[in-house]
């Protein structure tokens, strides 16, 4: 049973925390109230909007679940309590989530108690296959662990640029990694999909950037592993992050998921770039995100190959053309119809492996658009410091970027495949973020992503000296998600379970 | 004053599984009980005020009135709603304002019929914030046990004594069970039964600590002053009845320690009866767990806040049948509480003034409380949702 008028109430108020707060005497509601209990008739149009999204909590008490009810099963033991927020004010039920309890392990409560925690957007528990999905935010991470608690300060548009460009973005791996032959793969927790990743990379970019979330006019999420065959992504993401003018429960923005195997987000960077850039659109920002619970069949069975190399994980950028960090300088787009993997609808794991993987697929398409970009803008490899290609594995970029003449020095630091395992849609703007995370100004990045069936967007991107200025503002880089001492090891039958989800 | 509402008679079923009836059997066992013990026709009623929890989920029936009035023959106003208090509170308000002169109270429930998804129903009734965010039905009663640790910063061999005394609860109402033919669980249990399970759970409380599900039935006669003589020479007046409401969403009360709709229904209640807190020698408390019916000792006032684990504690070292107070004695749970006698949400309240009816007129048999004087005055309260309601009835054989 599934009520989807109910499923959108409790997602509204549940994703974004929304509240209201008495304009008269203060008080704050978990909830979207007209007026005060408190103060009554006389609170009616004094109440204001609050939200808990962006702001850290404290775990007040906690206890055990190691019986949930029938819907939280699946997420075995757990932590929950009651977080308070505004220094009690307001008070909210959480669980805690990105924790993996041990059978037999002891348990003592006050190490838990009284630390700050973040609310984390995740699923909310197990439905039918057919039901909506249901979401909350109610789920928190110690704010002292992987996750840190980050301000979200909209920043006023400065500087304008001749160009658009890429203004801000945001990586969101969690903190679950399976290490196997050489590689670490990034596991999503049990309550986390394409859909929650989305929304996490695109919180971490708002960060990053310091742009008003309404100011962005339209959003753009590629993935090929939306758990729904049909419904956006993209919806979920305006909603819980406010993209566009909130009027009522509506958002005034345009979203749109997009598909294309690994390259449907980069595809998407020239699209975002023009749009800022139309002389009549309203539109000052647009954001992408490459989202991928990185699909795969179990080892044994047929396309079970690929479960060596799949990752989890999203990004997401925002281009505009104000504060610009780099500058798209161009781009060169090829695509054939070249099936060297695939999924049919209604089939859980995509098929891989056949005649045309690798140089009819890969290789080809990516050597073509970015030689094509190369010639078009009259760049040699040395006018280029930075070499960035879809990462499926750790040997591919490698032999793609020295066919097309690039140093180790070139291609090497944005190769994060073997931290991350692959990110599908997300696995090239992953290694652009992990180079714009060390570019100095003024620096060329030439991207050129590969999506099966088969094509490849080749991007040039040339830094500005704000990128520094930003930097400053993302705790969780690349660097920071792949070395992080609070990485937590599973093992197959666990990574498997995960990846399943609720 | 004659509208005074009086029970004239008591009736239940045993508490536990009972897969074989149908929940209109129940009620049917339970009505029959008490009628006989009256000697009351059907005709003679003119109302019915039922209740049940959630028949409607459990086993999908509604318009429960319906059942009663094919199997009643009666075609007399019938109302349901949800606690065995509230059905009883409309009733004591109906005889009051002088509209009827003889109703039927009952309660009834059938949780066994769906224990699969039981706690799911439960919780997302009693606080749906909470259960979306991953509650069950027992940890409330743990952050409230965890929050009035740290309120009252009780730790060490204090702590310990704290968490010994809740198993002593448990512990003693199963030993007042085993007097009570109709409690689901007629068998004594240990301390270190009540401490393993927890151990087990790796929790601050165990299977131990909780009531279980239960189906069953419960009944009563009520009736004004003036009728309740063609009944019985023994009615039973309803002197205070009260209730108070609060918060659905636990965690967004002010107190997460104490149960404020508790505190605010024994105040009215003691008003209305007109008589004293220790004036009451026996209590029928609601301990769906153990930590409640100990934070129900203090919200009722018997004890000081954050102390009741005190003389919990120092009255089980040596049971002698009731808690001692400040040196005043106060029966509790004689029939076993939720914890063992069961607790069957809309008929549970029923057996709460089963008993403390029993007590009162000196017919419990074995369980009847061992009181220097005879009882004068006994309290009921229950809960409705985790501390969302809170009814609190004075009975008194005698009136001022």
């Amino acid at each position: 049973m599934s009520s989807e008028p109910i499923e959108r109430r409790v997602s509204y108020l549940g994703d974004r925390l929304r509240g209201r707060r008495c304009g008269i005497c203060g008080k704050e509601y978990f909830e979207v109230r007209d007026y005060c209990g408190v103060c009554g008739r006389k609170s009616f149009g004094k109440m204001v909007d609050i939200d808990l999204f962006y702001e850290k909590g404290k775990l007040e008490i906690c206890t055990l679940i190691n019986e949930p009810t029938n819907k939280f099963t699946k997420l075995g033991k757990y932590i929950y309590g009651i977080v308070s927020f505004h220094n009690g004010k307001i008070r909210v039920p959480g669980r805690l989530t990105d924790q993996i309890t041990k059978e037999d392990e002891e348990i003592d409560f006050s190490v838990f108690e009284g630390r700050e925690v973040v609310p984390r957007f995740r699923r909310r528990y197990s439905v039918d296959k057919s039901d909506v999905i249901p979401t909350i935010s109610l789920a928190f991470t110690f704010a002292d662990e992987y996750y840190p608690h980050q301000e979200y300060n909209v920043v006023k548009p400065n500087k304008e640029y001749e160009t658009p460009g890429i203004v801000g973005y945001g990586v969101y791996i969690p903190r679950f990694r399976i290490k196997e032959g050489g590689m670490e793969r990034s596991v999503p927790f049990i309550d986390e999909d394409s859909i929650t990743a989305a929304v996490e990379a695109g919180k971490l970019a708002l960060i990053h950037s310091g742009v008003d979330s309404t100011l962005v006019g339209k959003v753009y999420v590629g993935s090929e592993s939306n758990p729904y065959a049909v419904k956006p992504i993209a919806s979920k993401v305006a909603q819980v992050l406010k993209l566009g003018e909130e009027d009522e429960d509506v958002q005034g923005v345009d979203a749109v998921d997009t598909e294309f195997a690994c390259k449907a987000a980069t595809s998407m960077f020239k699209d975002a770039a023009s749009l800022v850039n139309y002389p009549k659109s309203s539109i000052r920002y647009a954001m992408v995100i490459g989202t991928d619970n990185s699909q795969a069949a179990p080892r044994d069975c047929p396309g079970g190959e690929l479960d060596l190399f799949v990752g989890f994980g999203a990004c997401a950028y925002i281009f505009g053309k104000n504060d610009v960090i780099a500058e798209v300088e161009g781009w060169y787009s090829c695509t054939s119809d070249t099936p060297d993997f695939w999924r049919r609808d209604g089939q859980p794991y995509p098929m891989h492996g056949g005649r045309f993987t690798g140089e009819p697929a890969y290789f080809k398409h990516i050597r073509k658009a970015a030689k094509k970009l190369m010639e078009r803008l009259n760049l040699k490899v040395e006018d280029i410091n930075y070499f960035v290609a879809h990462q499926p594995n750790v040997q591919f970029p490698m032999k793609v970027a020295k066919e097309l003449g690039f140093k180790e020095e070139q291609y090497l630091p944005s190769i994060q495949v073997a931290k991350f395992g692959n990110t599908y849609s997300g696995s090239s703007p992953l290694g652009l973020a992990s180079i714009l995370d060390i570019a100095k100004p003024d620096e060329r990045i030439l991207i050129a992503s590969y999506g099966s069936g088969a094509g490849s967007d080749a991007y040039s991107l040339v830094t500005t000296n704000q990128i520094l200025e930003k930097r400053k503002r993302q705790k969780l880089t690349v660097k920071y998600q792949a070395e992080n001492p609070f990485l937590s090891y599973v093992d197959y039958t666990t990574y498997r379970r995960l990846k399943v989800g609720m | 004053m004659g509208n005074r509402p009086a029970i004239v008679a008591v009736g239940r079923t045993k508490f536990g599984e009972h897969y074989e009836k149908e929940p209109e059997k129940l009620i049917e066992e339970a009505w029959l009980k008490a009628s006989q013990e009256a000697d009351i026709e059907r005709r003679d009623l003119e109302a019915c005020y039922l209740s049940d929890y959630f028949l409607p989920i459990t086993n999908k029936l509604g318009l429960e009135e319906g059942f009663l009035s094919e199997l009643t023959e009666l075609h007399v106003p019938m109302e349901v709603t949800r606690s065995f208090s509230s059905a009883l509170f409309n009733a004591c308000n109906a005889i009051q304002a002088g509209r009827y002169n003889v109703v039927l109270v009952g309660g009834i429930e059938k949780m066994t019929d769906r224990w699969d998804k039981i706690r799911d129903d439960l919780m997302l009734l009693e606080d749906p914030w909470s259960y979306y965010a991953g509650c069950t039905p027992e940890a409330n009663h743990e952050l409230m046990l965890r929050a009035y640790i740290k309120k009252y910063g009780i730790s060490g061999d204090n702590l310990e004594k704290l968490n010994t005394a809740l198993a002593q609860i448990s512990v003693k109402n199963h030993l007042h069970a085993t007097k009570n033919e109709y409690a689901q669980y007629q068998r004594k249990i240990t301390v270190e039964q009540v401490l393993n399970a927890r151990k087990e759970a790796r929790k601050p409380l165990g299977l131990y600590d909780y009531a279980p599900i239960s189906d069953g039935a419960s009944a009563l006669i009520l009736t004004s002053e003036d009728f309740a003589e063609k009944f019985t020479d023994k009615p039973v007046y309803i002197l205070g009845s009260s209730l108070a409401t609060d918060y659905l969403t636990f965690p967004a009360r002010e107190d997460l320690t104490h149960f404020l709709a508790s505190k605010i229904a024994i105040k009215n209640a003691l008003k209305m009866a007109g008589i004293s807190l220790w004036d009451i020698g026996v209590v029928e408390l609601y301990d769906q767990s153990t930590v409640m019916e100990m934070i129900s000792l203090e919200d009722l006032g018997f004890c000081e806040h954050g102390k009741a684990w005190q003389s919990i504690y120092a009255s089980c070292q040596d049971y002698k049948g009731y808690y001692e107070i400040d040196g005043k004695k106060l029966f509790t749970n004689l029939n076993g509480g939720l914890k063992a006698d069961g607790n069957p949400l809309g008929a549970t309240g029923g057996a709460q003034i089963f008993e403390v009816f029993k007590q009162l007129r000196g017919e419990a048999g074995e369980r009847q409380a061992k009181s220097d004087e005879n009882l004068k005055y006994g309290c009921v309260m229950e809960l409705e949702g985790f501390g969302t309601k809170s009814y609190v009835y004075i009975l008194g054989r005698n009136h001022k």
